[in-house]
């Protein structure tokens, strides 16, 4: 079974941020996995040592990127491709599927997975265009896989409960980060990813049409969240305070 | 004059809450500038919503209806969604941003070459475009940003608008549409826990949300009394949802469902950056917990500092006094 991974580097949402006239300042040498991505690797993984197979991880990103691909090698992924871009690009969810759909096109593979949205933008289209692009059947949000003769059996969290969908292979599937607990390398795993095969493309020798790399979407700015005041704190008596909060929200808030 | 075109997501029977609130926004919109509000119901019975969706000032309604969508399916979704982009070609297509909306809007907006914004927190019309806001960075900031386009795309965040009845008398245009299930190569096997009668974490009004302080079967009971007496929708934090004291369609935060209540009483929730992530768009925060220091009370609007077996049970006690 072959499992392609796409994964993306993202800056670490846990890290300290500013805004400094619109643009994002952030601690660059925090770059990591997306979390959600994460998790797809560790599914792959999980379901290759299995049921046999192989893992390949692909990114698109600048050349520092190179360090969350090592990551994916050595969580135990078999091998990666690169995808080089310029360090500083304004690709939107659309550019990166259509890039990726380039790369597929001559590829063989039976499942391709992803994080359901990266950790820095939250936008959750990219898996859903890739596949339609590939034209695979698809599910998004997955909260557990498992393979069963032929299909991909997708848990995928819906609106009013757990859907339980069968994909035939080739299909694409994007995951949640509810599903696992992805390893964390081991010092061999870590020796090991440095003699695992990465090739590297450029994104400018790809056969990528044009007008597909200027986006429809722009960021155009950052602003700060208007930050929710902390309000009242009370404590004392258990009584006296249930008393007291349970009145504030009937009269004062109006929310009983 | 363009046309700015609503999906209306239909649940169990009953329209989305998110759906009208999209709905009223463009009809605000199309008002002040001069273009047509105009629905799309796409369902098992299409037409028995029509009713409900021009009250909110659609002056078109499309519906698409049939007995493939009596669950959620994304290919013959994404068929219909396209044939309504065909007929209607709207310059701005709205839906509420609910599951089943994540699991189409790329795929849509990929199969319609539309430019695409998803989980907004505000739009507005420019010029040629959208302007929009979206919570990024596990919504610790916003980012502006604009989609340019003869067809945009655009999900809003439960509670982001108010609705607004603004009536109207809507022509109605069905359209023809036939699904052959021999087309679908996904086969849905089963829906595990659908809710029934339970209360919609995305929609409701009211939640009691339990957290890792609540775990065992007297916390739990607690809980569940505090959210009958309030008629509200449970929820949970990842450590229960992972623990497997609640289900995981319940998880509220980052990696669970995102929510805006008029009032979010969170019980035993310490307010990991995640789970405020889901919720902090809430209008009244309540937070109890024993830890004076637990940083869900540096976004609560009121918070008891106290051992929750202690004070829920006065607490529900004078909340069924006011409920009387």
């Amino acid at each position: 079974m072959k499992f392609y991974v796409c994964i993306k580097q993202v800056p670490d949402v846990d890290a300290p941020i500013q805004i400094k006239d619109g643009n994002l300042i952030q601690d660059t040498d925090r770059m990591v996995l997306n979390a959600y991505d994460a998790s797809a690797v560790e599914e792959a993984l999980v379901l290759t040592e299995e049921h046999g197979g192989e893992v390949e991880v692909v990114l698109v990103g600048p050349e520092k990127a190179k360090e969350t691909i090592r990551k994916a090698l050595a969580m135990g992924a078999d091998k990666a491709t690169h995808i080089t871009t310029e360090d500083e690009v304004d690709y939107d969810s659309a550019v990166y599927a259509n890039v990726l759909a380039t790369f597929f096109e001559d590829k063989e593979y039976d499942i391709i997975s992803c994080g359901k949205q990266s950790q820095d933008t939250d936008a959750g289209l990219a898996g859903s265009m890739l596949a339609q692009h590939l034209n695979l059947s698809y599910a998004t949000n997955a909260v557990g896989l498992s393979i069963e003769d032929e299909n991909l059996v997708v848990k995928r969290q819906g609106d009013s409960g757990q859907e339980i969908i069968a994909l035939p292979a080739p299909c694409l599937v994007t995951c949640s980060n509810d599903m696992n607990e992805p390893r964390i390398p081991s010092l061999k795993g870590i020796m090991q990813s440095k003699r695992k095969p990465m090739e590297t493309i450029a994104l400018s020798d790809m056969n990528v049409d044009e007008s597909v790399l200027s986006a429809k979407t722009q960021v155009t700015g950052y602003k700060e969240k208007p930050a929710r005041e902390p309000g009242q704190k009370f404590e004392g008596e258990p009584d006296e305070l249930a008393e007291k909060v349970a009145k504030l929200l009937d009269e004062e808030e109006n929310v009983i | 004059m363009s046309t700015l075109l609503t999906h209306i997501a239909v649940s169990d029977g009953k329209i989305k809450r998110s759906s009208l609130e999209v709905l009223s926004r463009m009809t605000q919109l199309a008002e002040s500038n001069g273009h047509s509000s105009e629905a799309v119901i796409i369902d098992t019975n299409a037409s028995n919503y029509v009713d409900e969706v021009q009250k909110y000032g659609a002056s078109k309604v499309y519906t698409i209806s049939d007995p493939i969508f009596e669950n959620h399916q994304n290919t013959p979704l994404l068929k219909a969604l396209s044939k309504v982009m065909d007929e209607a070609n709207p310059f701005v297509f709205g839906f509420g941003s609910t599951e089943g909306t994540k699991d189409i809007l790329g795929a849509l907006a990929a199969n319609t070459d539309a430019a695409v914004l998803s989980d907004v927190s505000e739009f507005e019309l420019i010029d040629g475009g959208i302007k929009a806001t979206r919570p990024v960075m596990a919504a610790k900031i916003l980012s502006d940003n604009e989609a340019h386009g003869d067809n945009i795309l655009v999900s809003v965040r439960s509670g982001s608008y108010d609705l607004n009845e603004s009536p109207t008398e809507a022509e109605v245009v069905d359209i023809d549409f036939s699904f052959d299930e021999g087309d679908l190569k996904a086969t849905l096997r089963e829906i595990i826990g659908a809710s029934g009668d339970k209360i919609d974490l995305s929609e409701a009004e009211t939640i009691v949300a339990a957290g890792r302080g609540a775990k065992d079967d007297e916390g739990q009971e607690l809980v569940e009394e505090l959210a009958s007496v309030l008629n509200a929708a449970l929820g949970a934090s990842r450590a229960l949802t992972e623990a497997g004291v609640m289900d995981p369609s319940l998880q509220i935060g980052q990696t669970g469902k995102v929510v805006s209540p008029q009032l979010y009483i969170a019980v035993g929730i310490s307010g990991a950056i995640q789970h405020v992530a889901g919720m902090a768009n809430s209008k009244v925060i309540v937070a109890i917990n024993k830890d004076p220091d637990a940083p869900i009370f540096d976004i609560a609007d009121y918070g008891i500092v106290g051992d929750l077996y202690k004070v829920l049970p006065p607490f529900i006690e004078e909340l069924k006094k006011i409920k009387e």
